[in-house]
């Protein structure tokens, strides 16, 4: 038996009979520092002002977050150490629960009942292999990839019971690097010896991200010939489906996930705009009330799941009027994403348009409209843009409202702001065949391409007058400021000139409204770093 | 599988019912265990402890292999293989069942062929075969039980060995045929071998499959339980 005196140890579960039993036998295991907890929340709230060595959780609490969810939080907000022991404790088979646990999963699983001397067992064991694993896991908290391979390959060649664990760091660790080609061959080799789930969805994964689509496709099915159970596979399925353009199939493979593990907020939400994009209305409207109800307890909520939940049914609608019993949940749920969002001005014009959408299907056009007009009024002092397959359905429903200035004002800016995006452009096409509106950026958009090209044949100075003179011309496209800034400080990287970084800052204000979801955020934020000089 | 003129799929009634009484028995165990431990010393050693934890643990064992056949037939059995270390495995296996096994004064162990012997298999899976394979040594060992483990011809073998009679002639003899031993109903041992053997099926390298075989003698005497996965 090990040492316990000194560990931190905290006990989640709601039955008070079980937490004074476990308790108990910890302290008779020399245990002295014993919380305990009766709620996920109260947890989450207990780590945050003390590290744990050890923690026994029990899954199902019977309300609020479940054990899973209370993981995932612990790691997301690195309440705890990767050296943490974290033992979910469950109370029949875990097989469930484990095939939905891929990318979190706790140290251990324990059913209940169990006796002293299991709990031993099982808490010396975690506490030998976490020691063993300590380079390992040090890396890990200091988010040091090259530290973590290191160590890996060290541990694997002294004991090579932790082969299997440190070829799963390691394929964290490589992808983070961005090493893919060493990835690819360590997850073969891995393939090859045995078909382990957690391998075969990390290499379809790497095939989809180089976009081998077919070749994703096809490790993802044979995965599931496999390993039929397991969520994260039809997850990534669909995702490839969808990439192909196969949209009902993609709809198919989630609906097949969510199955199977329907505590999953973020699937429930993918499939929800799914459905949405599907014209599933009906599918569409469960899943976003799935995430929604989901959401309530968990931090990955999201303003679209109230949103999409009021689009799928006044869509589902038609052309014909809304049920009663239908505009008050709508009525409800957007009550409830005001009042959650009241801070955020985007969401509130997004949510008086849903409800005025609502309305107007439910003998309300006055409220509707007025309604919209207000929106309308809101949308002029924005702080922030909004994306763009965002803001496209924000103009159509301006459009449908009545707002037709607004609506245009909107789709312009959207031109503005995405107009190097054939996507965007074919959505505004859709909406409006204002000549004025959709020519508006092209000359532009045609300069910023050739400066790429430019760039990308390292005629620098050619490519900064092109970038110039496309901001020049469409001040406000995100790519074409972003474009100009990274030319510029190419350019003052060698005598390292005051007024270029100037104007590099100038180009990076201009689109600092970016919204924070655009995939392009993270490369505003490098570039506003360099231009800083940090 | 329709056996009710309803409609109403009979292994489904069997399965959900399973499962309550499942729920059922983990609540009484829970209140004997809390009961129990505001006895006072003298009678929670009572003989008949040892008894009732022993039945507990074997209708457990015997709802969880129902499940388990259940699940098997309607194709809902989730493998999850993974590599596991045969000691912490077999250790944690022993660990269950040790207040029956202090109670009835058995002495169990367990040898690795080697410290870092590695295995891949499923271990919720294969732990509930090899805790009702242990369920039933207990029943029949006098004294000893061990449970060995090695590699052999690139298989994993692990025999749960105790020194009691052994199986009885018809059960040797007629090995792949596990569901005889139903009729001659002695006890659960036809069914929970036959649910050992198709777990061990389940486990499968390059169209190689895993199996079992019962055996009597060595090492300890009585009978030998072994099962292999590729």
């Amino acid at each position: 038996m090990l040492e316990y005196g000194s560990k931190r140890i905290l006990i989640v579960d709601d039955f008070t009979d079980f937490r004074s039993s476990l308790k108990s036998m910890l302290r008779d295991m020399g245990a002295r520092d014993v919380d305990t907890a009766d709620r996920g929340e109260e947890a989450l709230s207990m780590c945050r002002n003390k590290r744990y060595d050890i923690i026994l959780h029990d899954y199902n609490l019977g309300g609020g977050k479940n054990g899973q969810q209370v993981l995932e939080e612990l790691i997301a907000g690195k309440l705890i150490s990767h050296q943490c022991i974290f033992v979910m404790v469950t109370a029949e088979s875990s097989q469930a629960m484990v095939l939905s646990a891929l990318e979190h999963e706790p140290d251990a699983y324990l059913t209940k009942p169990f006796n002293r001397a299991s709990l031993d067992q099982r808490l010396d064991k975690l506490v030998e292999r976490k020691t063993a694993l300590k380079g390992i896991l040090q890396g890990l908290d200091k988010q040091d990839p090259a530290a973590v391979l290191e160590a890996c390959k060290t541990l694997s060649q002294q004991d090579k019971r932790y082969l299997p664990l440190c070829q799963r760091y390691q394929a964290t660790a490589l992808r983070e690097l961005g090493r893919l080609d060493e990835l690819e061959q360590l997850l073969n080799g891995v393939l090859a010896e045995r078909p382990l789930p957690w391998a075969q969805v990390a290499l379809a994964g790497l095939m989809h991200k180089r976009g081998e689509l077919s070749r994703a496709q096809s490790l993802y099915e044979k995965g599931l010939q496999l390993f039929p159970m397991m969520p994260a596979l039809y997850d990534g399925l669909a995702a490839v489906l969808l990439a192909q353009g196969e949209s009902q199939r993609a709809q198919q493979a989630l609906e097949d996930a969510v199955k199977l593990a329907p505590l999953a907020i973020r699937r429930q939400m993918q499939l929800g705009k799914l459905a949405l994009d599907n014209q599933d209305f009906d599918s569409a409207g469960k899943a976003y009330r799935q995430a929604m109800e989901q959401g309530r307890t968990s931090k990955f909520k999201s303003p679209e799941n109230y949103l999409g939940l009021a689009q799928a049914i006044t869509a589902q609608a038609g052309d014909g009027s809304l049920d009663k019993r239908l505009q008050i949940e709508v009525s409800q749920a957007l009550g409830e994403l005001d009042k959650i969002y009241a801070h955020d001005p985007n969401v509130q014009v997004r949510s008086r348009l849903a409800l005025a959408s609502s309305l107007n299907k439910s003998g309300e056009p006055k409220r509707a409209a007025q309604l919209a007009a207000d929106a309308a009024a809101a949308m002029e002092k924005l702080p922030q843009l909004f994306a763009a397959d965002t803001a496209l359905s924000v103009a159509s429903q301006l459009r449908a409202l009545g707002q037709t200035a607004a609506s245009d004002a909107l789709l312009k800016s959207c031109v503005e702001v995405y107009g190097d995006d054939p996507q965007v452009m074919q959505g505004v096409a859709r909406q409006t065949d204002n000549a004025e509106i959709l020519s508006s950026g092209k000359e532009a958009v045609e300069l910023n391409r050739q400066g790429v090209r430019c760039y990308q044949q390292k005629q620098f100075d050619e490519a900064l007058r092109l970038f110039r003179q496309a901001f020049a011309l469409q001040p406000k496209n995100i790519s074409i400021a972003l474009n100009t800034a990274q030319s510029l400080l190419q350019s003052a990287s060698g005598e390292a000139s005051a007024a270029l970084l100037e104007e590099c800052r100038r180009c990076l204000a201009v689109v600092s409204q970016m919204p924070e979801t655009d995939a392009r955020h993270a490369r505003y934020l490098q570039l506003q770093r360099r231009a800083s000089g940090q | 599988m329709s056996d009710s003129p309803g409609g109403l799929d009979f292994s489904t009634v069997i399965a959900s019912t399973v499962h309550d009484m499942k729920n059922s028995l983990a609540m009484l165990t829970r209140a004997h265990a809390q009961w129990q431990s505001q006895l006072p010393p003298e009678q929670q050693q009572a003989s008949e402890q040892g008894v009732i934890e022993y039945e507990f643990a074997r209708l457990n064992g015997m709802l969880v292999q129902l499940l388990g056949l259940y699940k098997l037939g309607v194709n809902q059995l989730p493998m999850r293989p993974g590599y596991h270390e045969v000691e912490d495995f077999l250790q944690a296996q022993l660990a269950r069942h040790f207040e029956v096994l202090q109670s009835r004064q058995i002495s169990a162990r367990c040898e690795v062929e080697s410290f870092d012997l590695m295995g891949f298999f499923d271990e919720e899976l294969l732990g509930s075969v090899v805790a009702n394979i242990i369920t039933n040594s207990i029943r029949y060992a006098h004294s000893a039980l061990l449970i060995r483990a090695w590699e052999e011809g690139g298989k994993l073998v692990l025999a749960i060995c105790d020194d009691g009679q052994g199986y009885p002639q018809e059960m040797l003899s007629q090995q792949s045929n596990y569901v005889l031993g139903l009729k001659h109903s002695t006890g659960s041992t036809g069914l929970g071998l036959y649910f050992a053997g198709r777990i061990a099926e389940l486990h499968e390298r390059h169209g190689v499959h895993g199996h079992i075989e019962l055996a009597n003698g060595a090492p300890l005497g009585g009978g030998v339980f072994r099962i292999y996965l590729p």
